[in-house]
């Protein structure tokens, strides 16, 4: 499917994820689903897994959707979406933007049999993972997308394990387009997401979601958070073609892991009276994997 | 509560929001704030203003006339003014400050090219009329705030023209006449009435103008040259500076020989030394201090010593030589310097046996300048300057006061700042009251912005024709700016403390509590939504947005 | 058009006819010959439809959600397993009120691992939500699955066709498999009453607090309640279209002067009516009660045909463990509270497909004669429990 340049580039503001939702102050998925759903438009059927977006955007009688939503449970939001992708097919219904939301948990853990499935039958589905690193809806447990060291919950002295790697996973299933995006640059978001509309098929986009309460920092900082995540080269941003890296952002002035880590209290424990652990040490060895694997 | 719909399927058509605004402790509110340009500004210039409307629409003439809303002289301001707003500029701390006097320069070329006509803010002509004694940049400007405001003014200066230091001061090279004399008669154009070859005092009684006119404003200027009284002060081709100048501006140029020795610190000093130059001397100046200490703007020693003259530093003039009546050579000591005296300097302490002769043919003494009372007496302070409160009026019941005959030796810029504060306050007490007026908004500093989002880009950097074509004539240094470049540096403006539209705020909130009014155009909270996170604050580079406690 | 078929395929040929847009099933035995017939049907052309191959159980009812919440006419089958893994889809689907039709080939639940027949997996989501219809056999599991789009598209409830698996899925019958004509007549297509349609915008699946919680389940209790008239009013718009009885509420036989009164589910009734009949040769009156419509359980119907009877026997293929059976309990709820002098005995049957014989049943039939049973294992092999374990 065609569009134009301009159309691809518009900044969208739709108010389609309109006021009224529970999120906590300065929440980055709200932020998030608010500048998808606008760029996804009018035309768009959201699908939504249990987690912290389907809990503060739809209560009975007000939520804040003004596009059709469709939630179920927690671990099947892919097959849903892949349902009502078949239903609209045989109907002949549509062209209608079909995309399917959620968090650590329904992308990566329990959710990751579903989405596996849908990825693997090729179902013309938008999936879009708000990656806040812990199952923040339940309480801040960890999750396979918790990074190495941070504190949660059912991690108190620090995650021992590396964040799953979805998108590679995902673009190991052969799917035509793989992206990463963070909520500070919403230009880059918004066309990413417009973009994988007009591809046929199973798309994924990995979008980083700061949580305030669960990172432990102000909800003014979020979007700050997200440069220094990809400052400090921690959250590389590139697309990926039918398994073809491409568009990578380049981060020419990198900042030491440090910069990130000492702004959220999840990391607190990684400096003893200020000074740097060995843990940082290795986090920075991650931040280095991946300026080499990327070549950032 | 309306009946459960099947399934619990809801028509999204029919929701009433919930209103989470209800959950504040913050409160984002739009407050601009000041620029520390327009703090730094002796006239308050809103240059925030005129760079914006340069850079958003590139609209000379309406920049020329948010400018000269305040300031009558842009042309002369933006070759003459040492440029504090430059000092204060925010982009200092981030790459370089703007060239806002090159950007002034060009907005008041552009208004005498295009022959733009200044605004009356009142068309009617009020009944009180006012006195502007002395046509300098203080008289002229008070002159000219009033005349928008709708007051019959009269100007009376001594002088033969009007301009004051900025004619008889300033040479040509740093202020051409005809960048002076139109900016004057756009002034006068308001509907002020110019008298000159008119000395209050003298001419007409002080007392008479008091009676005659409803307020009386003294822009009196310090022209009197004040010499050192060293001996042979008397001989011929000794000058004050400030006389020097007048003489070069009447035309009657003195023969000044090869050597020229000018003696002082300020700007007079610099003035005679480069206009001395370019009679074709050899110049030197003595300054009983270093370079740190002199007054002088920083722009004209830089000048001044690219126009290969010299500085003698820590020298101090003891005696004139003179041979026959006639300046042969200046008896120097040479000066230490210990610790500051009552001008805050370092006191300079002549060293004993230093003394040596520097040939001269002429000396200048550009030494201090005071004002010229005669036939005017009013309190003064330290004996010398006049003495003035809050509202610029002086000991004298309707008479007030501005410039360097208030403040001692100041520049242009401080002058048409006291001429604007006067007419305010000429203006409140004509009116009989005093207009409460709002404490301005507080200052905005680099700190408290993000800067983030503006690019380093390079400064506007004029060039001056080459040193030795200056010194052939009296023609300008720096050659008009090119618009299109001017409109370039005015893009790098921050727009401290005032929004730009950069939309950070409309896209970074997640509850969509930000919104453009549709019909008004503005950006405005909806504080029913608003959770007063602080995320737009934080994201704000121009630091337009501050968070205050909810009641 | 009478077929020698296997039920499976009776049941497929039916479910094709039905025209359902959205098909998503996960094999399992013994209710994979449905799904390979129907994915056949579908890839040969003969069936217009999205068969879409999931990954588990769990996905192909969440597929099927997603379709009928989209608007399309949807059907799923599974079993035992697989009906316990999608557990949490089945409550999902009831409380959205979507009238996805699901065959379930019962079968026993692991552990043990058991691939045989027995009623324990449909019994597990009995409290859900769902109609629950037991086929007798091949015929009335086929004819079944024509009346299940239509009741439950007309009530907005899913329903669960339960067939005894191997022991009718794989069993071969002639079966009379309608035309499609017919069946078009019968079944008009689907309405559906809320979608997910960017033209008309809604929210399925908000969450409900204690402010609405309750009142969604009463409404879906009385949902069910009510639907007991569709459910008869279906099966007689059958009878009338196609010329036989089949469904419904209950059925009985032999019931007018009966002494003793079996109740029973499923396919063991026909092995039921043989006994009857030799019975009744024998002079013993001996009558049947089919629940056919276990959910919503027709507890007037019971009382109505059994208020008369005071010896009654409850002949089941499951359990609920720690309690006893689990028809007995709704039958025996089905009289007033402190009524005396009626024998209501239970008897578990069947389970993991041990073979019901009329030896046995006879042997049961001689015991309640006698006396009220509370529990027993009908044809328990006590030599090979250990005292140790009970």
């Amino acid at each position: 499917m065609e569009i134009s340049a301009e159309e691809l580039n518009r900044v969208e503001k739709k108010n389609l994820f309109a006021s009224g939702h529970r999120a906590c102050g300065g929440c980055g998925q709200a932020l998030a689903a608010r500048l998808v759903a606008d760029a996804a438009g009018e035309n768009t059927i959201a699908c939504v897994a249990t987690g912290c977006l389907e809990i503060f955007s739809s209560p009975y009688p007000d939520p804040n959707w003004r596009i059709p939503f469709l939630h179920s449970l927690f671990e099947n939001v892919s097959a849903v979406a892949s349902g009502v992708e078949a239903a609209y097919k045989i109907l002949k219904k549509g062209p209608v933007n079909i995309i399917a939301q959620g968090g650590d948990g329904s992308t990566a853990d329990i959710g990751f049999q579903s989405i596996s499935g849908m990825f693997e039958r090729g179902h013309n589905v938008l999936y879009i993972c708000y990656d806040n690193e812990a199952y923040m809806n339940t309480g801040v447990q960890r999750s396979s997308f918790t990074p190495y060291g941070a504190k949660t919950t059912t991690t108190p002295m620090g995650n021992r394990t590396r964040k799953k790697n979805l998108p590679m996973l995902a673009a190991d299933h052969g799917i035509p387009y793989v992206a990463t995006a963070t909520v500070d640059d919403y230009r880059d978001l918004q066309r990413k997401v417009k973009k994988a509309l007009t591809i046929e098929g199973p798309k994924y986009l990995h979008v980083l979601a700061p949580c305030p309460l669960g990172w432990g920092h102000g909800g003014d900082l979020t979007v700050q958070i997200c440069r220094l995540a990809k400052a400090t080269c921690l959250f590389p941003v590139f697309e990926i073609f039918y398994g073809e890296i491409s568009n990578i952002q380049k981060v020419p002035q990198k900042l030491p892991v440090e910069e990130y880590l000492r702004l959220q209290a999840r990391f607190k424990h990684l400096f003893k009276r200020g000074e740097p652990t060995k843990i940082v040490a290795e986090i920075q060895e991650i931040a280095n994997q991946n300026i080499a694997r990327f070549n950032l | 509560m309306d009946k459960l719909p099947l399934g619990l399927a809801l028509d999204l058509s029919k929701v009433v929001p919930y209103k989470t605004g209800s959950w504040r402790t913050m409160k984002p509110l739009y407050i601009m704030q000041t620029p520390p340009c327009t703090h730094s500004c002796p006239i308050n210039n809103d240059i925030r203003g005129f760079l914006r409307v340069l850079a958003d629409k590139q609209d000379y003439a309406e920049a020329w006339h948010i400018l000269t809303r305040t300031n009558p002289f842009p042309a002369a301001c933006g070759r003459v003014c040492p440029h504090p707003c430059e000092d204060g500029c925010n982009r200092r701390d981030f790459d370089t400050p703007l060239a806002i006097n090159s950007a002034e320069r060009s907005v008041g070329d552009y208004g005498l090219e295009h022959r733009l006509e200044h605004r009356k803010e009142v068309l009617t002509t009020r009944k009180e009329k006012v006195a502007v004694v002395g046509a300098g940049p203080a008289g002229l400007s008070c002159a000219f705030h009033l005349a928008k405001r709708g007051f019959p003014v009269k100007v009376f200066e001594a002088a033969r023209d009007p301009g004051g230091m900025m004619r008889y001061g300033i040479p040509a090279y740093r202020l051409p006449k005809e960048v002076l004399d139109r900016e004057i008669e756009a002034i006068l154009k308001l509907g002020v009435d110019l008298e000159c070859n008119v000395k209050v005092g003298v001419n007409i009684p002080f007392d008479q103008l008091r009676q005659d006119y409803h307020a009386v404003f003294l822009g009196l200027g310090a022209q009197k040259g004040v010499t050192l009284s060293i001996p042979g002060d008397d001989a011929r081709n000794v000058f004050t500076g400030v006389g020097f100048l007048q003489e070069i501006h009447r035309g009657r140029i003195p023969e000044v020989g090869r050597n020229v020795v000018v003696v002082g610190g300020g700007n007079t000093a610099m003035d005679c030394a480069r206009v001395a130059k370019r009679l074709g001397a050899d110049v030197s100046v003595v300054y009983r201090r270093t370079r740190v200490e002199m007054p002088a703007i920083t722009a004209e020693i830089d000048e001044a010593m690219e126009e290969r003259i010299m500085f003698r530093y820590h020298t101090n003039p003891i005696k004139i030589i003179t041979d026959e009546g006639r300046v042969v050579g200046l008896l120097c000591v040479q000066m230490e310097l210990k610790e500051a005296d009552a001008s805050g300097r370092a006191r300079p302490v002549p060293i004993p046996g230093s003394e040596s002769v520097v040939p001269a043919d002429t000396v200048i003494m550009a030494t201090g300048q005071e004002v010229d009372y005669d036939g005017i007496d009013l309190a003064r302070r330290e004996n010398k300057w006049i003495s003035v409160d809050e509202y610029l009026m002086t000991n004298v019941e309707k008479v007030f006061a501005g410039g360097d005959a208030v403040l001692g030796l100041e520049t242009v810029s401080a002058a048409i700042g006291q001429g604007l504060r006067a007419a305010a306050a000429i203006e409140d007490y004509l009116e009989g009251h005093v207009e409460s007026s709002l404490a301005s908004p507080p200052v905005v500093y680099f700190k408290d912005m993000n800067s983030y989002y503006y690019t380093r880009k390079k400064r506007f950097a004029k060039e001056a024709i080459p040193v030795h074509e200056r010194l052939k004539s009296f023609h300008e240094i720096y050659a008009p700016f090119d618009h299109r470049e001017i409109i370039g540096e005015a893009k790098r403006c921050l727009s401290c403390g005032l929004c730009f539209d950069c939309r950070n705020c409309l896209m970074y909130c997640p509850d969509n509590a930000v919104n453009i009014h549709p019909a008004t155009g503005k950006y405005e909270f909806d504080y029913d939504f608003c959770k007063g996170c602080g995320l737009c604050v934080k994201e704000c580079p121009c630091h337009y947005i501050q968070l205050t406690l909810e009641k | 058009m009478l077929k020698y078929l296997e039920g499976s395929h009776a049941v497929s040929q039916v479910v094709a006819m039905c025209r359902p847009q959205v098909i998503s099933a996960y094999p399992i035995t013994p209710q994979t010959h449905i799904v390979e017939d129907l994915a056949r049907l579908v890839g040969e052309g003969q069936l217009d439809a999205e068969f879409i191959n999931v990954e588990s159980e769990f996905s192909a009812a969440s597929v099927v959600l997603g379709a009928a919440a989209a608007g399309a006419r949807t059907y799923t089958t599974t079993t035992s397993q697989g009906l316990l893994l999608m557990n949490e889809v089945i409550y999902c689907i009831a409380g959205m009120r979507l009238p996805i039709v699901l065959t379930c080939a019962n079968r026993a639940i692991s552990a043990p691992l058991n691939i045989w027949n027995d009623h324990s997996d449909s019994m597990t989501v009995r409290d859900a939500g769902w109609i629950q219809l037991h086929a007798e056999d091949n015929q009335e599991a086929a004819d079944l699955h024509a009346q299940a789009f239509k009741i439950a598209e007309q009530t907005s409830l899913p329903l669960m066709v339960c067939m005894d698996g191997f022991i009718l899925t794989h069993a071969f019958e002639p079966v009379d498999i309608p035309e499609q004509k017919e069946i078009d007549a019968f079944l008009p297509p689907f309405k559906p009453q809320h979608i997910v349609d960017p033209r008309w915008p809604r929210a399925l699946g908000l969450y409900a607090d204690p402010r609405f919680y309750m009142e969604t389940r009463y409404i879906l209790h009385r949902a069910l309640e009510k639907s007991e008239q569709v459910i008869s009013r279906v099966s007689a718009d059958f009878a009338k279209s196609f010329g036989r009885e089949s469904g419904g509420l209950i059925k009985t036989y032999n019931l007018e002067d009966a002494e003793v009164v079996i109740v029973t589910m499923g396919s063991i009734a026909g092995t039921i009516k043989d006994l009857i009949d030799q019975l009744s040769e024998e002079g013993k009156k001996v009558g049947l009660l089919q629940i056919c419509s276990f959910r919503p359980f027709p507890k007037q119907e019971v009382y109505r045909v059994l208020k008369d009877k005071m010896n009654i026997v409850v002949l089941e293929k499951s359990v609920s463990l720690g309690r006893g059976g689990i028809l007995a309990s709704d039958i025996r709820w089905s009289f007033p509270r402190g009524e005396k002098g009626r024998s209501i005995s239970s008897y578990i049957a069947g389970l993991g497909g041990r073979n019901i014989s009329t030896d046995a049943l006879r042997e049961m039939v001689a015991r309640v004669e006698k006396e009220q049973v509370d529990l027993a294992f009908l044809s328990l092999n006590q030599e090979i429990i250990a005292e140790r374990d009970l």
